[in-house]
């Protein structure tokens, strides 16, 4: 049974997906492509709030369009994001991207707009099957390797998910997607689940991994829905779970560190990423009204300009076939505008007054001070210099302008440098006039970013951060970009479990031949012939493949059949 | 790929021309003398603006701009020992990881003008 008062906005995407396939491949489809995000957008804007669609399937009521302040905005900017994605992808003709982009984005916004869990639970295995198609699109060994570690880890987060769920629904007899305390297992495992896809300390890796193995449009793509789904999942779930302020407040350190020695930019953006999320995880820990709308508002923006940021240093990837900063330098020269796009990113993300960081961040920064919580703004204050160190300089530093590389790159492609271009008018937008983001938040702002001492004291903590940049890049201590990479927790599952395997097979292995020359020859022989008929190539095991034994269940019923037919 | 007329500034674009001549004029001289300003307006400005943080550390004159510079020189000294302890070569995850692989050409348009 249905009752639907609109087409909910992912079937948008998917219905689209049958046309894109139906035109032919080139400029046609990629404004196709366009087109969607930009008419879901249009759509989903002109929406009135409410549960819109429901569906009964079984004795589940699912909501598929729970329209409300919240999940709007994040419906609109995965819209936006969608469109910017496919506008700096303008360029490709490989459907499978093609296709994935948009499944990718009508999952995602499924997923925001999902008022019952179950949905949310199909919609949160949609995003990483859709998603990894943007790693194997690299079509390179190393690539579809990334992709399974990032397949495994992000089905694994759904099949947790689905667990919770189903505990959840076990003690309460509700599906309902709605505010839960972290009392029971099945909230625990829910809140692991959605852990896992917002990077939390530990289980972060998968985000550093997959990103810089994605395709040079495909990363730009993924940096902006799975982790900002998971914000929304825990803005929704678990407002005001106080753990969530020690674990966002961990985000946010220790991928500073890590950022500032990796040699390839996109993962050093990928650290930055868990580092921004930290901030939201811990605006969402706070709870109050100001804290979720800087969440929310951050979110917002650091889609924005991480997006931007992805976009420059892709470009550099797409012009010179390499994104490390080990080989990269000076392209400024030849790639001025991608130079100054990048520079708008830097600007957002670091905070500085004007640009889009700075108004949403200091909502969460605020909300951390109003609340009492000293250490915890230390340390965003701390982090928020860290923001500065890597994304703020080493990204544009090193690669537009340290020393000359030498490489004299053709500047983007046109839709590439639209797509920049778009992106950082919007994040200069923001950072100029707030009020209108701010008009679209959950609760109403009553906020003033732009007072003189809050101006002042960001600038100065940004300018004497630049300073000491300055001087320990002249007196030479600032650490140099080499090539190489560095452990991190993807070391467990990467080399030492299954090194460990390795030495508990050896284990197995010489234990088994001690026993064997133990054992009396005759025995030893019938043990063999055992061996020979139902061991592992043994003719009675002997694994037949699926179609004969589909012709062979054929076969059965079919004289199954006849006998019966006989027989009546 | 190293560029043969790499000081040959006619094949660059506006843009790049302009910013180049900047660097080429002791661009990052007068950046840094630019900071040292900068940092000097910024920390005499706090005596003449009123303060209202939330905390009383807030209120010290020139707090924020000493606690930027400190945090920022303590992250880069403790990422030079940090390296020293996880810096690994770059074929240390072999050929399942992206780190050595070089980004297959045909998804790319390379295209330089210095080679």
């Amino acid at each position: 049974m249905v009752h639907s008062l609109t087409t909910p906005t992912a079937f948008w995407f998917f219905y689209s997906v049958i046309l894109l396939l139906a035109l032919p491949s080139g400029k046609l489809r990629s404004s196709f492509l366009l087109m969607v995000p930009i008419l879901a957008g249009i759509h989903l804007w002109n929406l009135p709030l409410g549960n819109l669609v429901q569906v009964k399937l079984f004795n589940f009521d699912l909501e598929l369009m729970r329209v409300d302040k919240l999940s709007r905005i994040f419906g609109l900017i995965f819209c936006l994001a969608a469109f910017l994605g496919n506008l700096y992808a303008a360029h490709l003709r490989d459907t499978v991207q093609q296709v994935a982009a948009l499944l990718y984005a009508g999952a995602a916004i499924g997923a925001v707009f999902a008022g019952d869990l179950i949905t949310l639970f199909i919609y949160w295995e949609g995003t990483a099957l859709a998603s990894v198609f943007l790693i194997w699109a690299r079509r390179t060994v190393a690539s579809y390797h990334t992709g399974m570690r990032y397949l495994i880890i992000q089905i694994g987060s759904g099949v947790i998910l689905l667990v919770g769920v189903a505990l959840f629904f076990n003690e309460t007899g509700s599906i309902r997607f709605e505010l839960m305390t972290l009392t029971s297992l099945a909230t625990w495992l829910i809140f692991l689940s959605f852990g896992i896809k917002c990077a939390f300390p530990l289980l972060h890796n998968w985000v550093q991994d997959s990103y810089p193995a994605a395709t040079v449009t495909g990363t730009v793509i993924l940096s902006a829905f799975t982790t900002k789904l998971a914000v929304y999942a825990l803005a929704r779930g678990f407002a005001g779970t106080e753990i969530l302020i020690y674990i966002g407040a961990a985000m946010t350190l220790f991928p500073i560190f890590f950022a500032e020695i990796e040699n390839d930019l996109r993962r050093v953006l990928a650290y930055s990423t868990n580092n921004q999320l930290g901030f939201m995880v811990v605006g969402i820990g706070i709870g109050t009204e100001l804290s979720m709308n800087g969440a929310v508002s951050h979110a917002v923006a650091h889609i924005l300009f991480k997006s931007l940021l992805f976009m420059s240093v892709g470009a550099v990837l797409f012009r010179t076939g390499t994104c490390k900063a080990s080989e990269l330098g000076g392209v400024y020269r030849t790639m001025p505008r991608t130079a100054i796009f990048c520079l708008i990113g830097a600007a957002s993300i670091s905070a500085f007054p004007l640009f889009s960081g700075f108004v949403t961040k200091s909502l969460i920064l605020d909300a951390a001070a109003k609340g009492h919580y000293y250490i915890i703004w230390a340390i965003l204050l701390f982090a928020s210099a860290g923001v500065l160190s890597h994304s703020g300089i080493k990204i544009p530093y090193f690669t537009f302008f340290s020393h000359d590389s030498g490489l004299r790159p053709k500047e983007a492609p046109l839709h590439m440098q639209a797509a920049m271009g778009i992106t950082a008018f919007l994040c200069i937008f923001i950072g100029c006039f707030p009020s209108t983001l701010y008009s679209l938040l959950p609760y109403p702002v009553e906020y003033q970013a732009y007072t003189t001492s809050h101006v002042v004291n960001q600038l100065q903590l940004l300018f004497f951060a630049l300073l000491a940049f300055a001087l320990l890049m002249r007196s030479g201590i600032h650490p140099p970009e080499i090539k190489a990479i560095n452990l991190d927790s993807d070391w467990i599952y990467r080399r030492f479990l299954p090194s460990l395997i390795v030495k508990v097979k050896n284990l197995i292995d010489g234990f088994i031949f001690r026993i064997h020359r133990l054992i009396p020859l005759k025995l030893y022989s019938a043990l063999r012939l055992i061996h020979i008929l139902l061991g592992r190539e043994g003719a009675l095991a002997r694994v037949l493949p699926v179609g004969s034994m589909v012709l062979w269940m054929v076969i059965l019923l079919t004289i199954t059949l006849v006998v019966s037919f006989i027989g009546f | 790929m190293q560029a043969q007329d790499k000081n040959d500034t006619a094949n660059l674009p506006k843009l790049g021309r302009v910013l180049n001549k900047i660097d080429s004029y002791n661009g990052v001289r007068y950046i840094f003398i630019f900071l040292i300003t900068a940092c000097g307006v910024l920390f005499l400005i706090d005596f003449f603006i009123e303060k209202h943080g939330y905390f009383t550390v807030e209120n010290l004159y020139g707090f924020y701009g000493f606690y930027g510079f400190v945090m920022f020189s303590g992250i880069i000294f403790s990422v030079k020992i940090l390296r020293t302890i996880i810096k690994r070569p770059e074929n240390y995850y072999g050929t399942k990881a992206i780190d050595q692989e070089v980004y297959p050409k045909d998804e790319l348009e390379k295209v330089d003008h210095g080679s």
